[in-house]
């Protein structure tokens, strides 16, 4: 698979400029969607809470910028549902909002922190990070997933080169807080650069023999991954970083394991060092259908047509856009969206890159079987779920499917594996 | 605004086509055709219209099973421009396949039949690509050799009920080149001759060598077989299994048998009458017949074999021990009959022979569970 990192792979991390308009959407997590503390009218700072956490499952959001509340009103996100949404119109003041900064916290502090800031996974799942440091089984192991196996995507990749200390300082936070000394650091080998970057610091070794035999408490393990999508999938990383295999409908606690994304132990760092609320991200602008791809730090909000037009808007045979990245992201109808907590990229993808061809009957060739991560049989999940035979697409183990889409980019018929699965899901959900 | 694509997820796609790989399964099939075409064409100086035959029966088949598919999709009232842009070239493979497995001797009207059995009864009806239960080119040799005997032609004859090896008569078998038995059948016992006149090498490059068209020059197929390999489209694994697991039964075939002397009594386990030199049984067995090309291209078809790894090497060791039997059991025609009967059982391996998903816990045991808790409720009795 050509992972077209190169587009971006030496752009340097950008920042958005403030514009005039900020959509704020209240359900950017998995959980309930935050509740307002704010009106219309009201003038807010920039890092200021505006809706909070309605329930442990829940994330607290945060004005982009220092303006006005407009209006609270209903706009489709990228996944084309209508969610709640608070309108911020920005003044142009320079203010800022931040938590008391914490010297050598506790664990409860930062994991108290992370909660107050907001902070979810920033990997695409936007799981409540607070909820994820709290596990119900004994954890032994932080795994921080700096695979990016995502073609195009570069935002970690950006952030490991030129923020490398910030990052590593987070990741530390985040052991201290779930009281592990185990760490690891899964990296694919297509990022030589970050790589380096990594092991220049202290305490960071390489995953080789002799460097492990003079492990002292508390170093990171940096693991060099083959460039294999879906490497940076949860389960798949904590089998390729410690051999262990996450059980059918298991979550990565249950073999002892946490996983954290990059983004996500930045925030950390940025919220107990300085006391930043997560309002910002890195977003990668990227595809042969944008005139600049770009790495741009972004405040959630931005309405994605601003951030287009800061890389020099859409060429001409521009077919497809797409929210995240190109195996797991959302297609966009238009650029009417705003930038969420979990937006790692925004691609626009010409005609050569975009696949457009119709799906062809299965020939049975067993490449998608032979590509499964989760070793499923993907051809009948396909084929029960065209036949309308939920109960047998669930036997095949649709369930268990994480949709990273390996199946349908190697299959030589197009099939719509993915959508399958996904259909098979609802119809099982409508049954329960 | 401009309309974009809207679709689900992954956005992007890998730029192998259903179609592509037929045209590189039709790309690896050329060798064998043009070598097929010329080393008819040169075996009997008598005879130097062999060729023509041979490339005409190439031509004759490609031609009647599109045209097949072609007919009876239109006859689904399918536009025909659609048809053209649908083309997956499946059936242009099947009609090669069946052109090789035709001799030059046989009648021009055989191809025609079998090519259309194959396409219209065998993949159409059963629902088209991907669907058919039986490879169709297998399923379109064996109607011919079948349903059209003599006019089908062969080398090897057939086997009467009574047992009797019949040999078909055909330009290529008197033939003063030809003349002799080849190797496997000495070793079958179905010739006339003791001994065999063509070597191993013959037997590889196909010189001299009486049989269908496609599986004479067995470097041609190979050379077929590694181009699909290195373009990603066939798993080197399988075929190669096949072979192996043929020339390996057929060594132990001939050793049995070598342990019982002329009147079926048994000799010795190790010192029989007629012992052979394994590499004299192996190299034969797996270099002669149709057994390359049915194991490169024919058994390896991606609709008629199971999905799983495990499932595929038994399979393929399943249709070389198959093979071996049936050669000796019928005399000839076993590859064909091989892969048809082990097509058939696909199904089968693929419900007994699932995958283990990932994370995937083996279930304790009913047996095991009641002890455990029979255990537990005894310590705490206690």
């Amino acid at each position: 698979m050509p992972d077209n990192k190169d587009l971006t792979a030496t752009v340097a991390i950008e920042q958005m400029p403030i514009v005039t308009d900020y959509y704020v959407p209240l359900s950017q997590h998995i959980g309930k969607p935050a509740q307002p503390v704010v009106n219309v009218g009201d003038r807010v700072i920039e890092g200021q809470l505006i809706a909070e956490a309605s329930a442990f499952v829940s994330a607290n959001i945060h004005s982009p910028v220092c303006g006005e509340v407009a209006e609270i009103v209903k706009r489709k996100n990228a996944q084309g549902v209508a969610v709640d949404c608070i309108h911020i119109k920005s003044n142009g003041e320079q203010d800022k909002f931040t938590l008391p900064p914490l010297t050598d916290p506790t664990p409860e502090q930062i994991v108290e922190r992370v909660r107050e800031a907001g902070i979810v996974g920033m990997g695409g799942a936007g799981f409540p990070t607070a909820v994820k440091l709290q596990p119900q089984d004994p954890v032994d192991t932080l795994i921080i997933n700096a695979a990016e196996c995502e073609p195009y995507l570069n935002c970690d990749n950006r952030l490991m080169i030129e923020r490398t200390e910030q990052f590593l300082a987070g990741v530390r936070l985040i052991a201290k807080a779930i009281n592990v000394s185990n760490i690891y650091i899964g990296i694919e080998d297509n990022k030589p650069e970050a790589y380096a970057a990594l092991l220049a610091q202290d305490g960071v070794i390489p995953d080789t023999k002799e460097a492990l035999q003079s492990r002292k408490e508390g170093d990171i393990v940096v693991v060099l991954l083959k460039k294999k999508y879906p490497q940076g999938a949860e389960k798949t990383i904590i089998k390729a970083c410690v051999g262990r295999e996450v059980p059918i409908g298991g979550l990565p606690a249950a073999v002892g394991c946490i996983v954290d994304n990059v983004g996500t132990a930045y925030a950390v760092w940025d919220a107990v060092v300085n006391g930043t609320t997560l309002h910002k991200r890195l977003m990668t602008v990227s595809g042969r259908g944008i005139r600049n791809p770009k790495n741009i730090e972004v405040a959630i909000g931005t309405p994605l047509s601003q951030i287009v037009e800061l890389c020099g808007g859409l060429t001409d045979d521009a077919v497809k856009l797409v929210s995240g990245g190109p195996m797991m992201g959302y297609s966009l109808i238009n650029l009417d969206v705003a930038t969420t907590k979990t937006d790692s990229g925004l691609l626009a993808l010409t005609d050569k890159e975009a696949s457009t061809v119709l799906p062809t009957p299965c020939i049975n060739c067993g490449r998608c079987a032979s590509v499964c991560p989760m070793r499923l049989m993907p051809m009948y999940i396909d084929f029960y779920t065209t036949v309308g035979d939920t109960e047998n697409a669930v036997k095949y183990g649709a369930l268990n499917c994480f949709e990273c889409g390996t199946c349908a980019y190697v299959c030589p018929a197009k099939r719509p594996i993915v959508q399958s699965v996904r259909l098979t899901k609802i119809k099982a959900k409508e049954k329960k | 605004m401009a309309n974009y694509v809207y679709s689900s997820s992954p956005h992007i796609k890998s730029p192998r086509t259903t179609r592509r790989i037929m045209i590189d399964v039709c790309i690896a099939l050329l060798p064998a055709c043009i070598a097929g075409c010329i080393l008819m064409g040169t075996a009997n100086a008598a005879y130097p219209t062999l060729g023509l035959l041979a490339f005409t029966h190439l031509a004759i088949c490609c031609i009647t099973s599109v045209a097949a598919e072609w007919i009876y999709l239109l006859c689904c009232k399918k536009p025909f421009k659609q048809i053209i842009a649908e083309f997956d070239f499946t059936s242009l493979v099947t009609g090669m396949l069946i052109g090789m497995n035709l001799y030059p001797t046989s009648k021009w009207y055989v191809g025609i039949f079998a090519s259309i059995f194959a396409v219209i009864v065998v993949k159409m009806l059963f629902g088209g690509t991907g669907k058919n239960i039986v490879n169709p080119a297998i399923a379109g040799r064996i109607f011919a050799f079948i349903a059209f005997g003599a006019a089908f032609g062969g080398a090897m004859g057939y086997a009467t009920p009574a047992g009797e090896i019949k040999q078909f008569s055909s330009p290529i078998s008197h033939g003063s080149v030809t003349a002799g038995a080849t190797p496997l059948q000495v070793l079958l016992g179905g010739a006339t001759e003791a001994t065999s006149t063509l070597t191993n090498l013959d037997l590889f490059l196909g010189t001299g060598v009486a049989g269908c068209i496609g599986e004479t020059c067995k470097l041609a197929l190979i050379a077929g077989g590694i181009y699909l390999v290195v373009r990603g489209v066939l798993n080197f694994r399988w075929p190669l299994v096949y072979i192996l697991s043929t020339g390996l039964v057929s060594v132990l075939i001939a050793w049995i048998d070598g342990c019982y002397n002329a009147n079926g009594k048994f000799v010795s386990a190790l010192l029989g009458t007629k012992f052979v030199d394994a590499w004299e049984v192996f190299l034969p067995s797996i270099l002669s017949g149709g057994l390359m090309l049915g194991a490169i291209f024919m058994a390896t078809d991606y609709v008629t074999t199971p999905n799983t790894k495990l499932g595929n090497y038994i399979y393929f060791a399943f249709l070389g021990i198959l093979t071996a039997v049936l050669r000796k059991a019928i005399k000839g025609e076993a590859v064909s009959f091989a892969i048809l009967l082990g097509n058939i059982l696909v199904p089968l391996f693929d419900m007994y022979i699932r995958r283990k998903p990932f994370g995937y816990v083996k279930p304790e045991r009913k047996r095991v569970k009641k002890a455990a808790q029979e255990a537990t409720a005894a310590k705490e009795g206690e």
